[in-house]
């Protein structure tokens, strides 16, 4: 192949890059700032911080995994509230990879492109592949999506070294910056009543499952129960109002 | 704090720790996505359920990293740090769903009422 087609098989991924450098990649890593103070929180290596950001990819399950050593929950607790927490990559993988998939595409890039999926990576790709000529599709998504990671992991290098660099308020800030940041997203997410009952009862179940179970199930535990009754709430409701 | 497992305990515990606890529990998902041929029904009922479940979950954490904080978070008075989730909240609802804006406001209260109070 000559230079120039080379070059215009790789040019997707240039504008996948630019196009999440424009705001989605800053907006991502800034969420991501906090994982590593709370990494540092915990004593672990600045290494683990970054890769959790890089293998894991998910705000949620880091925030997790450091929030949930700090408080001494046992392992199994937190691999088991991480694999809860994240089973809705399932479905918004399923959704997005027919936009992804070419006739003859190997397994290994379909898998390599599941890794990237994550909130903002998905839903910003749901919304932006559609218009692309669909071969452009896989390249332009990589570009894109590597570039949110590559700001994360750099944001997450930093929120580990500046947690100790800077005044006590300042810290407090930058530990405070994930459950400010889920609470931003889950608040933009939610869609009707279901979904804010869901979070006012994860909220308030929160402290009474901390009281009455502990060891790290308390989360687990919270947001089935939770979950469960937001998710019975709305089937009556819209029951109710069919029949009405 | 969370010990390491003793007979897996070494310099690269936290690496492993990081693997099996958070790597593997949030990529499985991903990889059974790519082993599913057809496309799940989006309106299904168990996806919704599961949905609220991790929206419940979700909240759960933040209430926990609020309410028992790691570190200097924790000599942040209570009304505080609460008044920092309710901040985001409202600023979303209230301007048309502006992340940036909602994240800055809620931080602004936090670091400054931090700055005021300790």
């Amino acid at each position: 192949m000559s230079s120039a087609g080379r070059w215009q098989r790789l040019r997707p991924a240039l504008i996948g890059f630019r196009d999440a450098l424009m705001l989605p990649a800053w907006v991502v890593g800034l969420g991501l700032v906090g994982v590593g103070s709370l990494a540092r929180d915990v004593g672990y290596p600045v290494e683990v911080a970054v890769l959790s950001t890089v293998l894991v990819w998910a705000g949620p399950s880091q925030v997790l995994f450091f929030a949930s050593i700090a408080a001494g929950a046992a392992w199994s607790a937190i691999a088991l509230a991480i694999g809860f927490a994240s089973l809705r990559f399932l479905p918004m993988t399923i959704a997005l990879l027919p936009l992804l998939r070419r006739p003859g595409q190997g397994v290994g890039i379909q898998i390599l492109m599941s890794h990237y999926v994550a909130v903002t990576a998905w839903t910003e790709a749901l919304r932006r592949l559609p218009a692309l000529p669909p071969e452009q599709r896989p390249t332009y998504f990589l570009g894109f999506a590597n570039a949110l990671i590559l700001v994360s992991a750099l944001c997450t290098y930093a929120g580990y070294y500046l947690a100790g660099a800077v005044p006590v308020p300042v810290a407090a800030g930058l530990l405070a910056l994930s459950p400010i940041f889920f609470m931003t997203s889950l608040t933009v997410g939610a869609r009707g009543f279901g979904d804010g009952l869901a979070i006012f009862l994860g909220l308030a179940l929160s402290p009474v499952a901390s009281w009455a179970i502990g060891g790290g199930f308390d989360l687990l535990a919270g947001g089935l129960v939770g979950g469960t009754i937001a998710f019975a709430a709305q089937r009556w409701r819209r029951r109710a109002r069919a029949g009405a | 704090m969370t010990a390491p497992i003793a007979f897996l305990d070494g310099p690269w515990w936290p690496y492993l720790a990081l693997l099996l606890f958070a790597v593997i529990p949030t990529e499985m998902w991903r990889w059974l996505a790519v082993a599913f041929a057809r496309r799940l029904d989006d309106g299904s009922p168990w996806l919704e359920w599961v949905r609220l479940v991790a929206t419940a979950l979700l909240a759960g954490v933040v209430a926990k990293l609020m309410l028992t904080p790691p570190g200097v978070l924790a000599e942040v008075p209570l009304f505080v740090r609460l008044a920092a989730i309710a901040v985001p909240v409202a600023t979303v609802l209230l301007t048309n769903r502006r992340v940036m804006l909602a994240v800055v406001a809620a931080e602004a209260v936090l670091i400054g009422g931090a700055w005021w109070l300790i």
